[in-house]
């Protein structure tokens, strides 16, 4: 092991990695999971929450059934707010005036708890008060339900597990920070903004917080018998889902990455061990000539791939788990979650250690047979040239290839002089590739969906809110205003859609027929226009209510009025969110002409102008409740991707590792291989500089078989796992940009060309007169 | 140099030439002050046991290594002053090696392996002309695993040759060779040293291979203690061991 110890620290190096991966991300993914159950159960957030119908009756059902433990009922709204000079959505969630609710409580992070000495006071939820810079003490502004402005007074910062990932729906995941804040306000200030009498929400709680499907359907069915307009699992709820989507792609990684690591370790073991057992073949043969039986020879090599498997697993473990609770911490700081619940497991601890050491121990069996069954004749043998030359396969498909000069030829030969190796070097490229993909496909596929979404479908700049519907007045004062290109009206009230028994919680989306903010890209590729009649639906839909084009639904909003059955006359490719789409003209007719021109305005500025100052000035326009920047939801999700750039750096580096750990154990047994005849060349008056080249060209034709089938491999392995993270919230079907193939494949020869640099320089030492002198004796 | 001096001087020519490896008390004393002349054309064997220092003083003249004091001059060139990159050049022109172990690349037909010296030296029309000299015309097309030690061995003299050196060395180029391919080989090599005027030189601890001879050098601890000419070479075919 002394000898080729430059080879066995590059394999105990990739297992480690592999190991510490695992140990890291699957102990992170573990803490995350216990940091998730822990807030979740503190703040007993709500198994089931049904807004709308009979609230009363919801609930009091709801505390005589089995596996309840606690109900609460509470005003939610959505109103305008302001705090300083912006204007942005907001909710207000009620809560009780003299203490916490028995469900959905939340975390005083500053400040204190709402009090019924200050019936203005109110908690603002983490994310506003620190994107606003709001503390106790400071004003916030909102709108009641008739626009009325209320000022209001902070007293505390909360955090609540309904908002640890702050989206206002399912249907808009990403917001920006500037764009969305939620106030906790004490119940009877809650009810006089919203503009109720009683509470509009029951929020559930069952025994232990474990979810029970056979009780979510028997108070859904009880809800919506009550005429609740919506009810919502724990598993539905628009943060946790997103959460979740995010904890399970780690989880997914968790065991991927690590797999790729623990494989490519494995194959350049083989390579390894293979090329040592066959150098010590004589002394193998000598030791079985002598006595030595092969069970104990099994066990020598065998023990080769089990000492650099432990000390990788071992090293690897430990570190893992120390890794994974500071990246659980940074995590759910990230998030804001208020509990980072971390532990050490000895069980990853074990499993890591085991998964070294079954590495080592697949990579070193096939060798280690093989020594075993050298027979103590072959300790007699000379060298010969024992395997048989060949014409190259690229010689046979391309003939003249076989008019290249002898020492081409030669390096086309040896692509396939030792098969396996070839093949190790090509599948540490496979692997490497496989990493790096999945991680950059993340990152383009997200960056170019969002692109599509705010460039491509929503073409607006920014969208005004008007609480009170905006007029024609109103739209004309947005389009006076300078700066503005275009102002179109649209709406949008939330749905409820209905078909075959299923039922789906939506907004809807009216625009004018011919609106130039929006393009409706269809699933199967292309465009189309809003119908004359009937709705656009995101693709989602088909499966949430078992419909294809063409068939009815039933469309429910009765903010609007709207009760009616209406065609899905097509299905869009929409990254985010499964909206319906339909005319203002079929809108207003549907409620009966109560809409007028909707509810909000979509602007697209001039070239060019400030978009700060636009904000300004049409948030300051009459009427306008809120405000949002397209571009600021763009840097949103950007701001969320830095994290993604920092892990997609981390496996570009860890995947040039891998390729470099496998390219130079390939190389390295290759050059060892090869000594005496790169001896003879060089004895013969080969240039050290030719022969480099020859075999710089034979690595790089190597790692460039590899490349192509790598990029298959990395594209179909991405996609696979993009897939996973589809659902009605997003649609994050795999978009690579072609540059990220180029860039990929050229960072693979880069780390190819920089992993042959040891063997060269090895080659340049070869003694050629130690070499022949061994040959002579 | 003119054809003159090349007439006069002899090809090959040490003086004090000393190699030694290691250092201080681990110092090893490979060639201890060995002064010799050789001159073109001859048909050299240089006899001694194993560890005599033989092989080492052929990498010297070779130009595989240089020696650790003394001059060698090898066809007027002094290979103590090159460097490096200089005595590969020397070698690549002036010398052709034959091992014992033949040391043909396996990917490589008989022919390419030589023709991978022939373009290495811009002597790739010499290619098949070797081949034939060797005997090997019909059988060149064959990889080395599919020939016979005897035949590696002529396609490995045919190499040497591709260069058209100024000087043929072979380290114990019959040592793996049984006596009658041994004997083909040694009367390949004895045949191109005398139609050809190729100077060759030999290294073997085998004493019967000096009787074909012209002059045969006797080493022992790093010193030739004799040198002796042998004015009545016997045919190849006579050698028995």
């Amino acid at each position: 092991m002394r000898r080729q110890r430059g080879q066995f620290v590059a394999i105990g190096v990739t297992i480690f990695l592999g190991v510490v991966l695992f140990g890291a991300s699957y102990d992170a993914y573990r803490n995350l999971e216990s940091s998730y159950k822990e807030a979740f159960a503190e703040l007993r957030f709500a198994n089931l929450t049904i807004t709308g119908g009979d609230t009363k009756s919801i609930a009091g059902t709801a505390r005589r059934a089995g596996g309840v433990d606690h109900v609460s009922t509470r005003i939610q709204a959505d109103l305008p707010l302001q705090a300083g000079r912006t204007k942005l959505l907001g909710r207000i969630v009620g809560m009780p005036a003299n203490a916490q609710p028995s469900v959905n409580r939340v975390s005083i992070e500053a400040g204190d708890y709402v009090s019924p000495n200050q019936p203005r006071g109110v908690l603002i939820e983490q994310h506003m008060a620190a994107t606003f810079g709001i503390t106790p003490g400071d004003a916030v502004t909102t709108l009641d339900a008739s626009g009325v402005p209320h000022r209001l007074r902070s007293i505390g910062t909360a955090a609540s597990a309904e908002y640890f990932w702050p989206a206002p729906s399912r249907q808009q995941i990403f917001v920006s920070p500037d764009d969305f804040g939620v106030l906790f306000v004490p119940e009877p200030l809650a009810g006089k903004l919203a503009g109720l009498d009683g509470p509009n929400q029951v929020v559930i709680h069952y025994s232990g917080g474990h979810d029970n499907s056979v009780l979510t359907r028997r108070l859904t069915r009880i809800a919506n018998r009550d005429g609740a307009a919506d009810v919502m699992t724990q598993a539905q709820q628009p943060s946790n889902s997103a959460l979740q989507e995010d904890v399970s792609g780690f989880g997914e990684l968790a065991v991927l990455f690590p797999l790729l690591f623990l494989t490519a370790a494995a194959l350049a073991t083989t390579v390894l061990m293979r090329r040592l057992v066959t150098a010590q073949r004589s002394t193998i043969g000598m030791l079985r000539a002598e006595g030595f039986s092969r069970g104990q020879l099994l066990r020598h090599y065998l023990s080769f791939g089990l000492i650099v498997g432990a000390v990788g697993g071992i090293l690897g473990s430990v570190s893992g788990v120390l890794i994974a609770g500071p990246m659980t911490d940074a995590y759910t700081r990230e998030l804001s979650i208020p509990i980072s619940a971390t532990a050490i497991r000895p069980a990853t601890i074990i499993v890591g250690v085991a998964f070294g050491l079954i590495t080592g121990a697949i990579a070193a069996a096939l060798p280690a047979l093989s020594a075993s069954r050298v027979a103590p004749a072959e300790a007699m043998r000379s060298y010969s040239p024992t395997k048989g030359g060949s014409i190259s396969l690229l010689e046979r498909i391309a003939p003249p290839l076989r008019r290249l000069p002898a020492r081409w030829r030669m390096t086309l030969r040896s692509l396939g002089r030792n098969r396996r190796r070839a093949f190790s070097t090509a599948s540490g490229v496979v692997l490497a590739l496989v990493l790096i993909l999945v991680s950059w496909g993340m990152v383009d596929t997200v960056q170019i969906l969002v692109e599509r979404q705010f460039g491509q479908i929503d073409r607006q700049d920014a969208e005004l809110t008007y609480q009170d519907g905006v007029s024609a007045g109103e739209l004309e004062a947005v389009r006076r205003t300078a700066g503005v290109d275009l102002v179109e009206p649209a709406l949008n009230a939330s749905v409820e859609l209905a078909a075959n028994g299923e039922r789906y919680q939506t907004d809807l989306v009216a625009l004018r027929r011919d609106t130039q903010m929006h393009e409706f890209l269809l699933e199967g590729g292309g465009s189309t226009t809003l119908p004359k009649h009937g709705l656009l639906a995101g693709e989602a839909l088909r499966g949430k209510l078992g419909i294809k084009a063409g068939e009815s639904i039933r469309a429910d909003a009765p903010a609007l009025g709207i009760d009616e059955r209406s065609a899905v006359e097509g299905f869009l490719a929409e990254p985010l969110g499964t909206l319906v789409y339909t005319t203002l003209a079929s809108a207003t007719r549907a409620s009966s002409g109560s809409i007028g021109d909707g509810n909000s305005a979509l602007v697209r500025f001039e070239p060019g102008v400030n978009r700060d100052q636009m904000r300004r000035r049409l948030s300051r326009l009459p009427g306008v409740s809120a405000y949002q920047d397209s571009v600021a939801i763009q840097s949103a999700v950007d701001q969320y991707l830095g994290l993604f750039y920092v892990f997609v750096g981390m496996m570009l580096l860890f995947g040039g590792m891998m390729a470099f750990a496998l390219i130079f154990n390939s190389m390295t047994s290759s050059i060892s291989e090869r000594r005496i005849e790169l001896a003879t060349l060089r004895a013969s008056g080969a240039p050290h500089g030719m022969l480099a080249r020859l075999v710089t060209a034979e690595n790089l034709i190597t790692v460039l078989i590899g490349i192509a089938p790598g990029l298959i491999a990395g594209y179909a392995v991405a996609a696979l796992f993009m897939a996973s993270f589809s659902n009605d919230q997003f649609s994050f079907d795999l978009e690579m940009r072609l540059s990220t193939l180029v860039l990929s494949a050229i960072a693979i020869v880069i780390v190819a060309l920089i992993s042959q640099i040891p063997a060269l320089r090895a080659m340049r030492r070869i003694n050629l007169a130690e070499i022949i002198r061994e040959r002579a004796s | 140099m003119t054809e003159d001096e090349h007439t006069t001087e002899p090809l090959i020519k040490l003086r004090g030439v000393v190699k030694t490896y290691g250092e201080d008390a681990a110092e090893v004393r490979a060639v201890g002050g060995v002064d010799l002349e050789i001159k073109a054309g001859g048909f050299v064997v240089m006899l001694g046991p194993s560890g005599s220092g033989k092989t080492t003083l052929l990498n010297l003249i070779a130009g595989i290594e240089p020696p650790s004091a003394g001059e060698i001059r090898v066809d007027g060139v002094d290979l103590a002053e090159l460097d490096e990159k200089e005595r590969t050049r020397f070698r690549r022109e002036s010398v052709g090696l034959i091992f014992q172990f033949f040391n043909l690349i396996p990917t490589l037909t008989g022919s390419e392996n030589v023709e991978l010296i022939a373009e290495l030296t811009g002597n790739g029309n010499r290619t098949r002309e070797m081949v034939r000299r060797v005997g090997l015309a019909e059988r060149a097309d064959h990889f080395p695993s599919q020939l016979s030690g005897g035949e590696q061995q002529r396609i490995a003299v045919a190499r040497a040759l591709a260069g058209a050196p100024r000087l043929l060395l072979g380290d114990e180029p019959t040592g793996a060779l049984d006596l009658e391919t041994g004997r083909t080989v040694l009367r390949l090599l004895r045949d191109v040293s005398t139609e050809l005027g190729q100077t060759v030189l030999l290294v073997t601890h085998n004493a019967v291979i000096a009787r074909i001879a012209d002059r045969v050098l006797r080493m022992r601890d790093g010193m030739i203690v004799s040198d002796e000419a042998n004015p009545d070479p016997l045919p190849v075919e006579d050698l028995e061991w």
